[in-house]
């Protein structure tokens, strides 16, 4: 299977197995699945004295610092090497304890605006 | 949880999705590459039966989940909007990821190789079911048999409204103009529905 697409060698990385840094868990929480492109931001109760530091692992922290400007799961993902369903449900775990909130979770189901189609054409012809 | 799961019009980082579909090894990486920082993704996805013949899981009974990589780009047009560039593995077994990756998404580009063109049809009946818009770029691989996109339209069998264009998938200005071509195409079905969906009085 090692040839075939989307199948690729990568560096050994950690020597844990992916849910390991979830405690097994594989769902979110909260039952929510966060859209690849879905936006989080760290909370200021990320620091605060209520945000339970002591139920956090490295991961969560890692999340944490990467979601100081709002960003999107794919590249927290990505930064974190962490496959996305880890990354979901370690988010689930920060936003019940308030310490990341979304700010969009996901695009629209309806037709995109002219104005972002303008927007968008306009950018790619400016590439 | 719902105030913290509450989007509240706020502005900010807006994000949005275009799809590279098409069949094992027709470029769809190498076309992402051309025109945005590809960042590598892991999917750690449940072993579905679509897996059975393919995985040996022999010797591994409780193995339920595998590990997928996908690649994606980025395109930052100003500091708060940003296209990302997701390529979509065409292979049957892999279709569990495609509604994901599809929601939401702006729409797609098929990229296919006349040679194997059948490898598309997936893509095709999909986004075609999906109401996806989508354009066919033929990637003109060197020594690969020309057609004229009219040959493949038919061969495909495609809606008229649906471009097919030539491109050459490792050159940027080429992949820009096939994201061109889908954007203006997606403004063109939603003119088209705007049309439909507009009351008939007058």
């Amino acid at each position: 299977m090692a040839s075939q697409e989307g199948w690729k060698r990568r560096e050994p990385g950690p020597v844990v197995r992916p849910y390991a840094v979830t405690g097994g868990r594989t769902e979110p929480a909260d039952g929510e699945v966060l859209d690849l492109i879905a936006v989080v931001v760290t909370t200021s109760r990320s620091t605060g004295a209520g945000s339970e530091p002591a139920r956090r692992t490295p991961e969560h922290r890692k999340i944490i610092n990467l979601a100081h400007q709002p960003t999107t799961v794919a590249d927290i993902a990505s930064d974190t090497g962490l496959p996305v369903g880890v990354v979901r449900v370690l988010l689930a775990d920060l936003i019940m304890l308030g310490a990341v909130k979304v700010v969009r979770q996901r695009p629209a189901r309806e037709m995109p605006s002219d104005d972002l189609l303008r927007e968008i054409l306009n950018g790619l012809r400016a590439l | 949880m719902d105030s913290a799961r509450s989007s509240a019009g706020q502005p900010g980082l807006t994000p949005h999705k275009l799809l590279i579909a098409g069949g094992f090894a027709v470029g769809k990486t190498t076309m992402v590459a051309a025109i945005s920082e590809v960042r590598p993704l892991l999917t750690e996805e449940k072993l579905t039966t679509a897996s059975v013949g393919h995985d040996d899981l022999r010797g591994v009974p409780g193995k339920t989940t595998t590990t997928v990589a996908l690649d994606y780009g980025r395109i930052t047009f100003a500091s708060e909007l940003v296209l990302y560039l997701f390529g979509v593995p065409g292979q049957e077994r892999f279709w569990f990821m495609w509604d994901e990756l599809a929601y939401g998404a702006l729409g797609a580009v098929v990229l296919a190789d006349v040679r194997r063109l059948d490898d598309s049809f997936p893509s095709v009946n999909y986004f075609e079911t999906r109401g996806l818009p989508f354009v066919i770029a033929l990637n003109c691989f060197d020594g690969a048999p020309r057609y004229e996109p009219d040959e493949v339209r038919d061969a495909l069998d495609l809606d008229p409204a649906v471009p097919v264009v030539l491109c050459d998938a490792r050159e940027r200005g080429s992949v820009k103009q096939v994201l061109i071509t889908l954007i203006e195409h997606v403004a063109a079905q939603r003119a088209r529905a705007a049309v439909v969906a507009a009351p008939a009085g007058r």
